[in-house]
């Protein structure tokens, strides 16, 4: 008995492992599908069917055209039989099937009588289905109903009306604003879904109308809103509504905070947390606005639901960005979030404790972390080490724990990234904290003994051939230096061998010893290794105890001070026309081409990790150097100090589209006018720019360039060039017209008409500014370039910038009025800040470096000063700088 | 925005997804990105019990249910809070149509009846329905009760 008994449990667990759509076929599904033909349909069957079709469908396989087609025209058929589940599912199939345009007409008929029918289910179905397959003809037609169905007694038909216009506002959006009435009625709906829907749609219909939505939301925060889903687009527009109000400037009151406040105590947490985040959020937020909000979501750090946790935790991690002390009260409960077993939540806490903790919190933090630390993954990890990075610029004197820190977490295992985080972080460290630097180093030394990426040990090489040469006793290092000689691999070896040659020559009492290692790389077996050994002992000397001679040390280790992607350009350039003469390294533009603006996509809509790599940059400045040495008459002008961007002399849209670079030589000016025929029915020719320069006196006309022929939406270019005294930055304003031969074309044949008639067409004028003189060229290390720079070239001065905005606003006038670099972050002014230290860094026409410090202040009066400290190589063009600024 | 509602069985095949808004040569990204999360965390993790992770704007929120692992990803107004609503009327749906937490078995036997849920909660992106009630009757295209 037992035997058949054990045999009946095996067949059920085969049974359960099995899938009904195990082999399923999409040629044999298409063959089923004929049953929906069948003169008496078969319910259950046609069901099956669509099921199965729906699984082809959501497992990513498609059908021909011809394919859909057919299954499409076999499903209409179904619209016969009045079985409610079968009615259900080909609804849903229609949808997924998504018909093409010529192919909805088949289906219209029945589903407008679906939509007209007595059966509610069967109205708002068809209207889902409808706005689903439909466009904006059909629309019209049956807009009527849609707008009855928006008032209809029967939720559900009226939600599927209201969503379905959602979406249709998207693409017909002239039809769903008449609407609005109905849409309005259903807004005060008792059913709380539609009182939902239609709160989201009004709000669509009417973002555009300040007042409309600021009465919205006055009726909706006095009235009853039903569903907390609804509750929470109220909070949402009404946080809108706050923002364009600003404060009641007489009381000091904000308008609806009472009502954000109130929903704090809502039963629902969805709406609790809304508008405490809603509170976080207000601009200019005061401590007694949030106090309520961060007690609520301090609550809710100890939800047992993760979501509540993380969503409160992630809120926090933000305020605590711009009220740091606002946030303290809840440290306790984020500390023993550090054990949450969602690392998201965990290392959240972890980062907003680093940033509201206090110095004496830190070595306890630290503790704690380290626990933490081992099972996370790489990219949490990140988060934690770019936070405690910041922790320690915070407090310099926690140099100490957060250092061993970081050489602890070194040491352990990790992927690339995560170390290179780290050991950028040691780098930064010992860069601003000069007490941390031996230690510092000696853990890179430590580091690099056994690390298995060759671009982070050249990388610490490189430093440390930098920094270790300054420390008490540099010979410590140099013993973990020819370590990598033995025992790594080429890249890494040949990068040891150029750090050992910076401490032979910038430590004369080693060079001896230095020469012994470097004769021993001699005989390496890697080119690249033994050259730099050969190079290196016969440049620095003769091996004795001796200073190195200057020039030889800013040969060799002399920083270039030239961008490596415009060297990476002109040596392929150099390289594709082969040529006698050799590579002039002067020939390299200097000019740091600024990324182009990435367009901003739908925040979110990809995650970064998954998302391709942005595009290279490409060169702007070359193609100009190109395109002027083309042509003969500037190619005398010499070399090219700057172009530009495009400035636009005409509007958008109008009948021909011109913008004009501004390319600047030593002694010339040249103004290229890049333009643009949007008439299909005519041809220019002999296009030219009449330059009016009355307003630009030290400026005179040299030559032009005409555009022989400008045929319709082919851009081409004509040119004028200026003469001005040399190395002075001549500033003026230039008024354009643009003067052309006019002719007709036919546009059926593509001919000109062979008579033309002269015309003209007034440009907009532009200026040739201070700016326009000055190269954005930023520095790797502000402070080791300012220091490097003759003091003596210093020259400060105190501007008043007049009552301002914010600091912002100040920061960036004077930042675009210089034409400089912001170099290490430093354009970006944190919210609300009353001062702010700005960096810049360029090169001044004549090829002069110039490095600013600006501080900005601003009084209670929103009145901004500023000083500015310049030095240069070149005294008269630090005093230059402060001439831009007192006449800008 | 709802951007994705993808459920997939214990060893990471999908069994029903819906992208709204996505583009399509996004959707494989995502379909690898959420599966890899899945397996990352969802080992041992209770049924029901709700994971959320975010990246920059776009927030994700996933459990288990039985033998398939759910996850929701949202923008804008469906943050994490309004996600776990939404994933909360998925689950419950899905165990009032198959009885229980579904073995993958289980689910694909009520493959179709899950598919109409789901058009049920998720319309192109917004969610439509949140009362399971309510959604049990309109697959059968019967009248809400309560109107």
């Amino acid at each position: 008995m037992a035997q058949p008994l054990v045999k009946k449990d095996d067949d059920r667990d085969e049974e359960a492992d099995y899938s009904p759509f195990l082999g399923i076929e999409k040629g044999a599904v298409l063959q089923e599908a004929r049953v929906f033909n069948d003169p008496q349909l078969d319910a259950r069957r046609c069901s099956q069917v669509i099921t199965k079709l729906l699984y082809l469908l959501n497992q990513g396989d498609s059908f021909t055209k011809v394919e859909a087609t057919e299954v499409f025209f076999a499903v209409t058929k179904l619209f016969q039989s009045k079985d409610n589940g079968l009615r259900r599912m080909v609804y849903l199939i229609i949808k997924d099937l998504s018909p093409s345009a010529d192919e909805v007409i088949i289906v219209t008929s029945s589903l407008m009588k679906d939509m007209n029918s007595r059966t509610d289910m069967y109205r708002a179905n068809a209207i889902r289905v409808l706005c689903r397959i439909t466009d904006g003809t059909l629309l019209t037609q049956i807009e009527r109903y849609l707008k009855q169905a928006i008032v209809d007694k029967n939720p559900v038909v009226a939600s599927a009306a209201l969503v379905s216009g959602i979406h249709l506002l998207q693409t017909t959006p002239e039809i769903v604003k008449r609407w609005s009435n109905e849409v309005q009625e259903a807004v005060q709906s008792r059913a709380a879904l539609v009182q939902f829907h239609a709160l989201a749609l009004l709000h669509q219909i009417r973002q555009n109308d300040r007042l409309a939505v600021s009465k919205l939301v006055t009726s909706l925060t006095k009235g009853a809103v039903r569903s907390p889903l609804a509750q929470c687009l109220l909070i949402r527009y009404t946080s809108q509504v706050i923002r364009e109000t600003g404060v009641n400037s007489q009381t000091g009151d904000r308008p609806f905070y009472d009502y954000l406040e109130s929903c704090l105590r809502h039963k629902a947490e969805m709406v609790i947390f809304e508008a405490a985040k809603a509170i976080t959020e207000l601009s200019n937020v005061t401590t007694r606005e949030l106090t309520p909000a961060i007690t609520v979501l301090q609550l809710l750090l100890s939800s047992s639901k993760p979501v509540l946790r993380f969503a409160a935790v992630r809120t926090l991690n933000k305020v605590a960005m711009t009220h740091p002390m606002a946030v303290t009260n809840c440290n306790i409960d984020m500390e023993s979030l550090i054990s949450d077993q969602n690392r998201s939540i965990a290392t959240l806490a972890i980062t907003t404790l680093l940033k509201t903790g206090n110095e004496s919190s830190v070595d306890r933090l630290m503790k704690q972390i380290t626990n933490f630390m081992s099972d996370i993954a790489d990219e949490f990890k990140i988060v934690v080490v770019e936070a405690i990075r910041s922790l320690c610029l915070k407090f310099p004197l926690k140099y100490r724990s957060l250092m061993n820190f970081l050489s602890n977490i070194l040491r352990e295992e990790g992927g690339f990234e995560y170390k290179k985080a780290i050991v950028d972080s040691v780098v930064l460290l010992i860069r601003d904290i000069p007490d941390a630097k031996e230690s510092g180093l000696l853990h890179l030394c430590e580091f690099i003994e056994d690390c298995e990426f060759t671009y982070l040990s050249t990388q610490i090489l490189h430093f440390l051939g930098n920094e270790g040469p300054k420390t008490s006793d540099p010979s410590k290092y140099i013993r973990y230096i020819y370590n990598r000689v033995i025992l790594e691999n080429a890249t890494v070896r040949a990068s040891a061998v150029s750090t050992l040659a910076k401490f032979g020559a910038l430590v004369d009492s080693l060079k001896p010893r230095i020469f012994i290692l470097l004769r021993r790389c001699l005989f390496d077996n890697d080119d690249e290794v033994r050259d730099r050994a050969t190079l290196y002992l016969n440049s620095l000397g003769d091996g004795s105890v001796a200073e190195t001679d200057k020039d030889v040390k800013e040969f060799l280790f002399g920083s270039l001070d030239i961008p490596l992607t415009n060297m990476e350009t002109t040596l392929r350039n150099y390289a594709q026309n082969p040529t006698e003469e050799p590579f002039d390294i002067n020939s390299v533009p200097r000019e740091v081409k600024s990324l182009p603006l990435v367009e901003k996509k739908a925040p979110g809509k990809k995650p970064t990790p998954l998302g391709p790599p942005p595009p290279a940059p490409t060169s702007a400045s070359d193609a100009y150097e190109r395109l002027l040495s083309s042509i003969p008459e500037f190619a005398n002008f010499g070399k090219l100090f700057k172009s530009s961007v495009p400035v636009e002399l005409t509007e958008a849209e109008t009948e021909y589209a011109v913008n004009v670079v501004k390319h600047i030589f030593d002694h010339y000016v040249v103004f290229q006018y890049n333009c643009t025929n949007t008439i299909p029915e005519q041809l220019l020719e002999n296009v030219t720019v009449i330059v009016d320069a009355s307003e630009a006196e030290e400026f005179s006309e040299v030559g032009v360039k005409p555009l022989k022929s400008l045929p319709y939406d082919t851009p081409a270019q004509t040119f004028v060039a200026f003469e001005r005294p040399e190395g002075t930055p001549a500033v003026g304003k230039f008024s354009n017209t643009l003067r052309f031969t006019v002719k007709e074309v036919d546009t059926s044949t593509g001919e000109a008409e062979d008579d033309g008639v002269e015309d003209e067409y007034q440009l907009e004028d532009f200026e040739v500014v201070a700016a326009d003189y000055i190269l954005k060229v930023g520095v790797s290390n502000f402070r080791n370039a300012w220091e490097s720079m003759d003091p003596d070239t210093e020259r400060i001065d105190e501007y008043g910038l007049g009552p301002r905005e914010s600091l912002v606003e100040a920061v960036n006038a004077v930042i675009s009025l210089l034409g400089l670099q912001p170099c290490e972050g430093t354009e970006t002014v944190p919210n609300n800040s009353r001062s702010h230290a700005c960096l810049l860094s360029g090169v001044y026409i004549g090829n002069a470096k110039v490095l600013v410090r600006l501080s900005f202040g601003m009084d209670s009066s929103k009145e901004v000063a500023m000083k500015l400290a310049v030095r240069s190589d070149d005294v008269n063009v630090s005093e230059a700088i402060h001439e831009i600024v007192a006449s800008g | 925005m709802l951007l994705a509602v993808l459920i997939a069985n214990s060893e990471g095949n999908i069994l029903v997804e819906r992208f709204n808004g996505v583009p399509a040569e996004e959707r494989l990204h995502w379909r690898s990105f959420l599966v890899k999360l899945g397996v990352d965390n969802l080992r041992g993790v209770k049924n029901e019990e709700l994971l959320v992770a975010n990246h920059k704007s776009v927030y994700i929120v996933y459990t288990v249910l039985g033998d398939v692992s759910i996850f929701v990803v949202g923008k804008d107004e469906y943050d994490e809070l309004a996600l776990s609503e939404a994933i909360f009327v998925i689950t419950s749906a899905l165990k009032d149509v198959c009885g229980k937490p579904p073995t993958e078995r289980l689910f694909l036997d009520k493959y179709g009846k899950i598919c109409l849920c789901l058009d049920e909660i998720v319309w192109k992106g917004l969610l439509e329905n949140t009362d399971k009630d309510r959604i049990k009757r309109l697959i059968r295209l019967k009248p809400p009760t309560d109107f």
